[in-house]
């Protein structure tokens, strides 16, 4: 079978959303399921529940990956404040209590987020790829390690029915990210129309 | 209201940094008569998805219609050919004598290793496809800026198409120094496959094609190499 693979954009946070709870244990790790597809504030975020009953605050955001680390952190702490609330509701956290750990998606890594990390441990770090392959939408997730010199663990794409390799699928020239910055009077000026 | 652009935006002159333009090559005849003289003109695309290929396509349809002799020619699909006058002359080989070589890419970086001096951007009217219009401007700016040529695709109406096209046309010049050319838009109702009147769809085709060619928005291929720079 032929493989047709290319970049594409997301532009809807909600289409973002889905390929995202469909990659669930790759956010979460083996064995995480779904809580809450959408969390009752603004951020764009979801919570999952790990193998080991640990709840995952995902928080993600197409445009900004500064806004998904601090909506992130935002997120843990009032989640923190929930948690009992949060046991009794959710029967996969089977009342254990643990703090919640976050993980960050957006399609670039924030800044200082090798910093950040060397910090927080528990934290992780995504970004992603939206490609198109035969037609299917997917996403190839890129996970930063701590304390490598390179951003390196390339995740199996999902929502992709054949997940073709990892070297196949790195699009020559790494999609939207490969984009100059914008300063902040640029993003400010394009915040509305 | 669209055509009452400030001059402050339209097409600058070539810069000494730019390739020269064979302007005096181009005839200003009638199609008929100057296919033979004509050298083949490129006019590059910058996609915003795969799917306004479609959009593309149809441009080429209308240019052959209206007595222009246009070939679609996706650069992915001819891998071997390693500049425009190589695309050029296997357009030239598979259609014979072609006047316009549309060009559709999907990758500003793709673009960036084409020596062309146009470029035309189909940005979808929404905020955040005209903030990606504008990171990929800035990406073309940082080497030789192309002149840059924008239809909005998808705005409810044509105020609408103004309002975005002005927001984008306002930050690369304030932010880059960089000068869009408004070549039109094609309106939601018009962009579709289902759209109930395909004429309605055909008159805007018909008025972005004419903007195209009566600008002058394209790459002559065959003519002034000699001072074409080589990226």
């Amino acid at each position: 079978m032929t493989l047709h693979i290319e970049n594409t954009q997301l532009r809807d946070p909600e289409r973002l959303r889905s390929l995202l709870l469909d990659a669930a244990e790759n956010l979460g790790g083996k064995g995480s399921v779904v809580l809450e597809p959408r969390l009752p504030w603004e951020a764009q975020a979801m919570l999952l529940a790990d193998a080991d009953q640990q709840p995952v605050v995902v928080s993600f955001d197409a445009e900004q990956a500064r806004m998904a680390l601090l909506n992130g952190l935002q997120l843990l702490e009032q989640l923190s404040a929930a948690l009992p609330w949060i046991n009794q509701v959710h029967d996969a956290l089977q009342q254990k209590q643990r703090p919640p750990r976050l993980v960050v998606v957006s399609e670039d890594f924030p800044p200082g987020a090798r910093e950040v990390l060397a910090s927080c441990p528990s934290l992780k770090l995504f970004r992603y790829r939206a490609l198109q392959v035969n037609g299917e939408t997917g996403l190839w997730l890129e996970r930063m390690n701590p304390g490598r010199e390179q951003i390196t663990d390339t995740s199996l794409p999902t929502a992709v029915d054949e997940a073709p390799p990892a070297a196949e699928l790195a699009p020559e020239e790494s999609g939207e990210s490969a984009l100059p910055p914008l300063s902040a009077e640029e993003t400010a000026y394009f915040q509305q129309l | 209201m669209v055509s009452q652009l400030s001059p402050a935006w339209q097409r600058r002159p070539a810069s000494s940094g730019r390739p020269a333009r064979a302007h005096g090559q181009i005839p200003d005849g009638t199609p008929e008569n100057t296919r033979d003289q004509a050298p083949c003109r490129a006019i590059p695309f910058l996609l915003d998805n795969a799917g306004q290929n479609r959009i593309v396509r149809q441009l080429a349809e209308v240019l052959n219609q209206r007595g222009h002799s246009a070939s679609l020619y996706p650069p992915e699909q001819h891998p071997h050919a390693c500049s425009a006058e190589e695309l050029a002359a296997q357009a030239g080989l598979e259609h014979g004598k072609t006047e316009f070589c549309l060009l559709p890419f999907l990758s500003p970086h793709a673009l960036q290793r084409w020596p062309l001096d146009h470029v035309v951007l189909l940005v979808p009217a929404e905020l955040d496809a005209v903030l990606l219009a504008y990171r990929r401007i800035k990406l073309l700016s940082c080497t030789r800026p192309p002149d840059i040529g924008i239809v909005m695709i998808g705005p409810r109406d044509q105020h609408a198409a103004w309002r975005y096209f002005r927001k984008l046309a306002v930050g690369t010049l304030r932010y880059l120094d960089v000068p869009l050319l408004n070549l039109g838009f094609l309106p939601q109702q018009a962009d579709s496959d289902h759209s109930t009147d395909d004429s309605y769809r055909h008159n805007f085709m018909t008025r972005i094609s004419e903007r195209l060619v009566g600008s002058e928005f394209c790459t002559p291929l065959q003519a002034g190499e000699e001072d074409r720079e080589k990226p």
